[in-house]
């Protein structure tokens, strides 16, 4: 076997010209390191919207007039023309719906939250019956969301976010005391457990009140409808509940037979699946772009072997006259391209992880190492070596023994 | 059947519009064991010929057998093959790596014939014993004397056990003194049986073999033999 050899001889010539080799190093580094930075950062992005989504649960799905993956200015007019949900669909749904568990009405805006001299802007208010908080994995940290009766009666109370909670009051205990939304008292009943910032988001700027109470005070829904949250009795019959839902609302809103839905009905997998569209073409975009960091670093390298197959003419001349074949020369320079870029390559791959964690970190989010971005990472550094080397390395292959020994 | 054995070679280098022949119609024959000097003025063709003989070129016309293979038709990488396993070259100018250590220089020919490491270590080291150098093998050949590396060079030529050793003025960079010390491990290689052929502008160079070939502008001028060997044979 003659390529170990070859490999330790490449292996030497590198070293032997440390500053050239790190030099292309650099090159490769910069480029795969781009590269890595994307591909991990978008896939810690991904986990952490997977893992939020997660609190709606997998039973649980969402009935809108419009939503999901809209790829098309038709569909978005089309969307826009639809009738709203109203209570009636609601209504019907929670009484004939038998494999639905829980019906849960939800509606929202933003609005003014103040209290003595503290004010807070465009919070969002969100209007929902008392099971939401059965449905969506939101947890009570103190007090109690509202109940049946405080819907029923279209209480004044509040079930508001911590960040409100800390902006409103404070230290202070905030159970039973009153604040002002757009100029309205409430008292707070409850109040969420933290959920922390998402994409530099607080994702604790919000506040619930009873159904009821947000229709009396904001007026009824209008075009954007109601979003109902429906928890289906089981995993296993969740595309039973929501065929269910389906032929309801069909009936409600005369949709002939031979037409679509005219409505959205999304579970988390469906919005996951939209997300994932999404940022499959922002992941090629991002990707596109930094590739041309990658083929600069390419350049780099097929600059630097052509510098240094001219400068080791001779070596080459020699190695030939003494009866290395075209395939020994060729192997010998590919190998010093192929080792130089995984080389960088693997250098990139860590500092490419390093430095998403530290963005992503801003975000307040965590990634973990991914095989994808590692093998993405291996056969790209692997690729820029064979496609950038193969020219010098055929060039350097090819020489004529007499010319290479009389280069000066 | 002769070592070497060629028929009307030509060797035509063009030069924009003009034709510059280095070689015309060379016709020689070589046999097993002969020791040969070519002598010729500058720009003779002397080197030129002497590529073609080591396969490191090839003939613009002309047929070239050694060892009763046509070469003269073969590629680039079976020319490297016989360069590896029949042809020894020894330079003017040593063409060693100079990075390397001297045992490496000598290794080199094995590498590229697949030889097995402990095998190549072995080989390499005897070769440069035969040229008394085994106390320098770990020296790189920035740290040798002029007569050293071209010991070294020999010690590469010879380490495959090729059928030719071909040398184009191997002591046109030493010094009289380190020349002869050459020559005379040059003189011994034949003894010991290897086909030489020596280029040289030194009549007393050429007068150490039995044949001397001269040329001039790229024909053979002359082809005989020397007095001694005359007289030998005679
Ligand atoms: N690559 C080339 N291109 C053009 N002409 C060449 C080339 N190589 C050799 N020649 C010409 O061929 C002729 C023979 O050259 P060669 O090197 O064989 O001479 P030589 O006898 O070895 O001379 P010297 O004793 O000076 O080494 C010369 O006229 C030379 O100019
Ligand atoms: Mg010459």
């Amino acid at each position: 076997m003659i390529a170990p050899i070859l490999l330790k001889i490449a292996v030497e010539a590198l070293w032997a010209n440390r500053l050239r080799s790190g030099l292309t190093l650099l090159g490769v580094i910069i480029g795969v390191t781009s590269v890595m930075t994307i591909i991990s950062a978008l896939e810690g992005m991904m986990g952490a919207i997977e893992e939020d989504l997660a609190v709606l649960g997998p039973t649980t799905f969402i009935v809108t007039k419009a939503g999901g993956v809209i790829t098309s200015h038709e569909q978005w007019m089309e969307m826009m023309k639809r009738k709203p949900i109203d209570q009636k669909s609601v209504d019907l749904v929670s009484e004939g719906c038998e494999l639905c568990e829980r019906t849960c009405a939800r509606v929202g805006g933003s609005a003014r939250l103040k209290r003595g001299n503290n004010t807070m802007r465009r919070v969002f208010i969100g209007g929902s019956t008392f099971s939401l908080v059965d449905i969506v994995d939101m947890e009570v940290a103190q007090g109690r969301f509202h109940s049946y009766e405080d819907d029923l009666y279209r209480r004044r109370v509040i079930f508001i976010g911590d960040l409100v909670r800390e902006e409103l009051f404070g230290d202070a205990d905030p159970i039973g005391k009153t604040l002002r939304l757009d100029g309205t008292k409430y008292t707070v009943c409850g109040v969420a457990k933290k959920r922390g910032t998402m994409f530099g988001e607080s994702q604790d700027d919000f506040a619930f009140i009873p159904y009821g109470t947000h229709i009396k005070q904001f007026g009824a829904p209008g075009r954007r409808g109601i979003q109902m949250m429906i928890k289906a009795v089981s995993l296993e019959r969740l595309e039973d509940a929501m065929d269910e839902v389906r032929m309801i609302l069909r009936a409600q809103r005369h949709v002939p037979y031979d037409k679509p839905d005219d409505f959205t009905m999304l579970t988390a997998d469906n919005i996951l699946e939209a997300l994932n569209s999404l940022t499959r073409i922002f992941r090629m975009g991002l990707i596109g772009i930094s590739s041309i960091s990658l083929v600069v670093g390419g350049i780099v390298v097929m600059n630097i072997m052509m510098v240094s197959v001219t400068e080791r003419t001779r070596e080459i001349g020699i190695r030939k006259a003494i009866g290395a074949r075209q395939q020994h020369i060729m192997l010998q320079f590919l190998f010093e391209a192929l080792v130089t870029t995984l080389f960088g390559g693997l250098i990139g791959i860590v500092l490419g992880y390093f430095i998403a964690e530290a963005l992503v970190g801003m975000l307040d989010m965590q990634i973990s190492p991914s095989t994808f971005a590692m093998v993405a990472g291996l056969s790209i550094s692997t690729g820029i070596g064979i496609i950038f080397g193969l020219y010098p390395a055929m060039k350097a292959a090819r020489l004529d023994p007499i010319k290479a020994l009389s280069y000066e | 059947m002769p070592l070497i054995e060629t028929k009307d070679l030509w060797k035509t280098y063009t030069m924009g519009s003009e034709q510059v022949h280095a070689l015309s119609g060379v016709t020689i024959t070589i046999e097993k064991g002969e020791y040969v000097a070519i002598m010729g003025p500058s720009g003779s063709g002397k080197s030129t010929l002497m590529n073609l003989i080591g396969c490191l070129d090839t003939p613009t016309q002309g047929e070239y057998y050694l060892n009763g293979k046509q070469v003269s038709t073969m590629n680039d990488d079976e020319l490297a093959g016989i360069r590896n396993r029949e042809i020894g070259f020894v330079f003017q100018t040593f063409n060693l790596l100079p990075r390397a250590s001297a045992l490496h220089n000598v290794e080199l020919p094995l590498i590229y014939n697949g030889s097995a490491s402990a095998d190549r270590a072995a080989q390499a080291e005897s070769a440069l014993t035969k040229v008394e150098l085994a106390d320098r093998m770990h020296h790189k050949p920035t740290e040798l004397s002029g007569g050293q590396r071209q010991r070294v060079a020999i010690a590469r030529a010879l380490v495959n056990n090729p059928s030719l050793l071909l040398a184009d003025e191997p002591t046109g960079n030493l010094d009289s003194k380190t020349s002869i010390e050459i020559m005379k491990l040059i003189d011994d290689l034949h003894k010991q049986g290897n086909t030489i052929i020596i280029v040289t502008h030194e009549r007393d160079i050429a007068t150490r073999a039995h044949r001397v070939l001269s040329i001039l502008d790229g024909q053979i001028a002359s082809d005989e033999l020397t007095p001694e060997n005359r007289r030998t044979v005679g």
